[in-house]
């Protein structure tokens, strides 16, 4: 082999730029996911172009409820409009930002290349403001020509929407690096973990509220908007407000309220993206520098020894009499409480679940508690929670393990599934349903806590939809296959299935066959348990790839 | 070329490098040896400006660590333990990627990396279509020892770069480091082969629990501790004692 030319003589072509470079990397990782086992790059942009394809219309079609806003002014669409980008980017960012901004990986990879800790931070953000951009363009599409179509909408309606979405992106991003960036500031390696994992689930509680709060504002109980006039000043505390307060001003021009809402908007963006990028940026570095640093626990973690003995008494000791699906129960247990990567991906995951019961338990504008049907609401969903907990406990960094599930003398996966199940039901679903009880109860509703059984009543159902067919084996799959469409559609089966409960036991209640209705329910729920229990216990391996 | 002084880690209470100091001139391989936890893995990271010294300093190329990081990490090239990579990028587009961060213009850093692709035996399609998850071990390593020596660097830290190696590459990294040696580059060689490191390298320094045991020429060191061999003299300055014996005892309890 001929010597190698040294790096600084080879100027025959212009050096190219190390910021652009790591764009470039951010970007394509993002897209095809940090780990791939697609054999060839020609299936790699393909699959990420017709998922990206995918996801941007599905926001699209989403954002064609927006035609429901014709004739309403300006400041209303927006603030329908801004709530739910909030939503979107929100859970987007904080769902993306631990595995963008924190890769365990990446600091043996990176960290020892000429790049600055700035480099990297600014090309990730550049590349989660970029994608932000996309997804809001995408839900907003519909919105940009109802805005020009509204009473008192104008052609301005056009940039000033686009400037307020660039900047509920930025607001979004920053945001969540600021707490991140907190986060790496005041604890040490040992919290950091535990301590991003819980920031990145208030994020995206904290998305959800702020996105889903602010209709409830806007709307009356029938689902009319409320004249401007009646507008509730806790709107004054929920950013998408602002950001529809700055549309508004540029569209319609200075009023009081859009003049407070816009110099809102224009603040706390400042000031979030001069902490992000500025104040805490040396920061970063420290924080990637930890995340590589290796580092043993000198005791054994607390958690752990009330997990044991917690399954050394009944009633777990019963229900896990199976040593395998002990042992399974155990394995999702400890990953679910300590593992980095299923943290950041269960927890954000099935935030909005946690987060919409009680949001529905939150009287809406003009009334003093909940509806019924709304009770009855947070009780179906409650089961989302678990069954979304179920389904993308499956994805795991470290995939290849699994294979011992396979090695060992084991027929099939159901009883390995069944200790995933039931450690979701116990450390998830559970402590849930606790508190939506307890909310209902002490927010002076206690007579209607029946109305939650419906919904609770569907819990080991929902738990087994995820293993039909012998899937969601838990860790078994490569975390970049997490972000699959499917769970899309199994989240519109399940609200839909959820509805039409609530809208049942609604109406049971009403004519005063609630406890008959629950009666029929239990048969019904019974009888699909047990059969998709002896279909999993009959199903041998599925053929690994 | 590498000087440690007084080099430090301490993670909370607990202490993984502890005053290490010791020099490395240019054209020298140095094998770096220890037990497993021995910090060996940490200070090839300080070295490598991945994490920071808690104490102490070092310099590389006259460059020190705490002041001119950047210098430093342009001045080394690094093969870590895990042998990671990005596994949704092709090779080529990892190792244009790397390219990119030391400033080498493509068409360069092309020439280069065709004349690795010879060196290692790659063909230049698998390089530029598959994903670098569907590569094997063994090929995965070998654009992990590119991407590490791609842009030329003066001091190269190796760990464990045999791992997943086939034995006729192996055979060929050995004499290229040998080679760069003769060159002028300076090699920092970790592993548990401690016979490769035997025949490879000029000098060995051991450590254990974040301290230096011993630091001389393979051959001096074994005769200095009449141990034989540099595996024995390992196994008794790191606490190794009755190894074979235990391991008889233990595969004893497997009788039927």
């Amino acid at each position: 082999m001929s010597s190698l030319p040294d790096a600084t003589s080879t100027a025959d072509h212009a050096p190219p730029s190390p910021q652009r470079a790591l764009r470039r990397l951010f970007l394509a990782l993002f897209l095809r996911g940090s780990s791939s086992r697609g054999l060839t790059l020609k299936r790699a942009p393909q699959s990420v172009a017709s998922k990206l394809a995918l996801t941007l219309t599905l926001y699209l079609l989403v954002g064609a409820v927006a035609f429901g806003f014709q004739r309403q002014p300006v400041f209303m669409l927006s603030a329908y409009l801004h709530a739910m980008t909030f939503v979107l980017l929100g859970m987007f960012v904080a769902a993306s930002a631990g595995e963008v901004l924190f890769n365990n990986q990446e600091a043996d990879i990176l960290l020892h290349r000429p790049v600055t800790p700035q480099m990297l931070l600014w090309a990730k953000i550049r590349v989660l403001v970029e994608v932000s951009l996309w997804l809001a363009g995408a839900f907003n599409l519909v919105g940009f020509y109802v805005g020009l179509k509204a009473p008192n909408g104008s052609l301005l309606f056009l940039p000033a929407h686009a400037l307020s979405i660039l900047l509920e992106a930025l607001f979004c991003t920053s945001a969540v690096v600021v707490v991140y960036q907190l986060c790496l500031r005041y604890c040490g390696r040992e919290k950091l973990d535990g301590l991003m994992t819980t920031a990145q689930i208030v994020v995206t509680i904290g998305a959800v509220l702020g996105g889903q709060f602010l209709p409830r504002f806007i709307f009356d109980p029938r689902g009319n908007p409320v004249g401007e006039d009646s507008l509730s000043r806790w709107i004054f505390a929920l950013p998408p407000a602002w950001f529809a307060g700055l549309d508004d001003l540029l569209t319609t021009g200075f009023s009081p309220r859009s003049g407070l809402l816009a110099a809102m908007a224009l603040a706390s963006t400042g000031l979030f993206a001069y902490l992000a990028f500025d104040r805490l940026a040396r920061d970063y570095g420290r924080g990637i520098q930890t995340i590589a640093e290796t580092v043993s626990r000198g005791r054994r973690d607390p958690g752990r020894r009330w997990l044991d003995r917690l399954i050394d008494r009944p009633p777990l000791a019963w229900m896990l009499r199976n040593p395998v699906t002990r042992a399974s129960f155990l394995l999702a247990a400890a990953y679910l409480a300590r593992d980095r990567d299923v943290k950041l991906r269960v927890y954000p995951g099935v935030a909005p679940f946690l987060a919409m019961p009680l949001i529905f338990l939150f009287p809406q504008q003009g009334q003093d508690h909940a509806s019924g049907f709304l009770i009855s609401l947070s009780g179906a969903y409650l089961g989302m929670t678990p069954m979304f907990s179920v389904s993308i406990l499956q994805f795991s960094q470290q995939w290849q393990a699994a294979d011992v599930f396979r090695a060992a003398p084991i027929s099939g996966p159901a009883a390995i599934c069944a200790g995933a199940r039931q450690a979701v039901f116990w450390l998830l679903a559970l402590p849930l349903v606790l508190v939506i009880v307890l909310v209902v109860a002490l927010t002076g509703k206690a007579a209607d806590l029946p109305l939650l059984l419906p919904g609770i009543l569907l819990l080991p159902v929902y738990l087994m939809v995820p293993h039909l067919g012998g899937r969601a084996v838990p860790l078994s799959v490569p975390g970049d296959q997490a972000n699959s469409a499917g769970r899309g559609l199994h989240m519109i089966a399940a609200m839909l299935c959820a509805i039409i409960v609530t809208s049942l036991a609604t109406a049971a209640d009403y004519a005063g066959y609630l406890w008959p209705l629950l009666g029929v329910e239990l048969l019904v729920v019974a009888t699909a348990y047990f059969w998709m229990r002896s279909r999993l216990a009959a199903m041998p391996w599925r053929k690994s790839e | 070329m590498i000087a440690l002084d007084g080099l430090t880690k301490r993670f909370g209470q607990q202490t993984a490098v502890d005053a290490l100091s010791f020099s490395v001139p240019a054209g020298q391989i140095v094998g770096f040896l220890g037990p497993n936890g021995a910090g060996k893995t940490t200070t090839l990271k300080m070295l490598t400006g991945m994490i920071e010294p808690t104490a102490g300093t070092a310099t590389i190329c006259g460059h020190d660590l705490r002041t001119d990081t950047l210098a430093v990490k342009r001045a080394v090239g690094f093969v870590p333990e895990s042998g990671a990579v990005f596994e949704s990028l092709t090779g080529l587009e990892y190792l244009d990627m790397v390219a990119a961060l030391y400033g080498i213009p493509r068409a360069a850093a092309r020439q280069r990396i065709e004349q690795f692709l010879a060196f290692f035996d790659l063909g230049f399609d698998t390089l530029s279509e598959k994903l670098l998850g569907a590569y094997s071990k063994g090929m995965r390593r070998k654009v992990v020892i590119t991407a590490a020596l791609l842009h030329n660097p003066s001091v190269v830290f190796f760990d464990e770069p045999l791992d997943g190696l086939d034995a006729n590459a192996a055979v060929g990294f050995k004499t290229l480091i040998q080679t760069l040696a003769r060159e002028g580059k300076t090699i920092v060689y970790s592993s548990h082969i401690l016979d490769v490191v035997e025949r490879v390298c000029h000098r060995v320094v051991i450590i254990d629990r974040g301290k230096l045991l011993v630091d001389g020429a393979p051959d001096d060191l074994v005769a200095q501790h009449n141990s034989g061999t540099l595996e024995r003299l390992f196994t008794q300055l790191t606490g190794g004692t009755e190894l074979e014996r235990r391991a008889e005892d233990f595969a004893k309890t497997f009788r039927p």
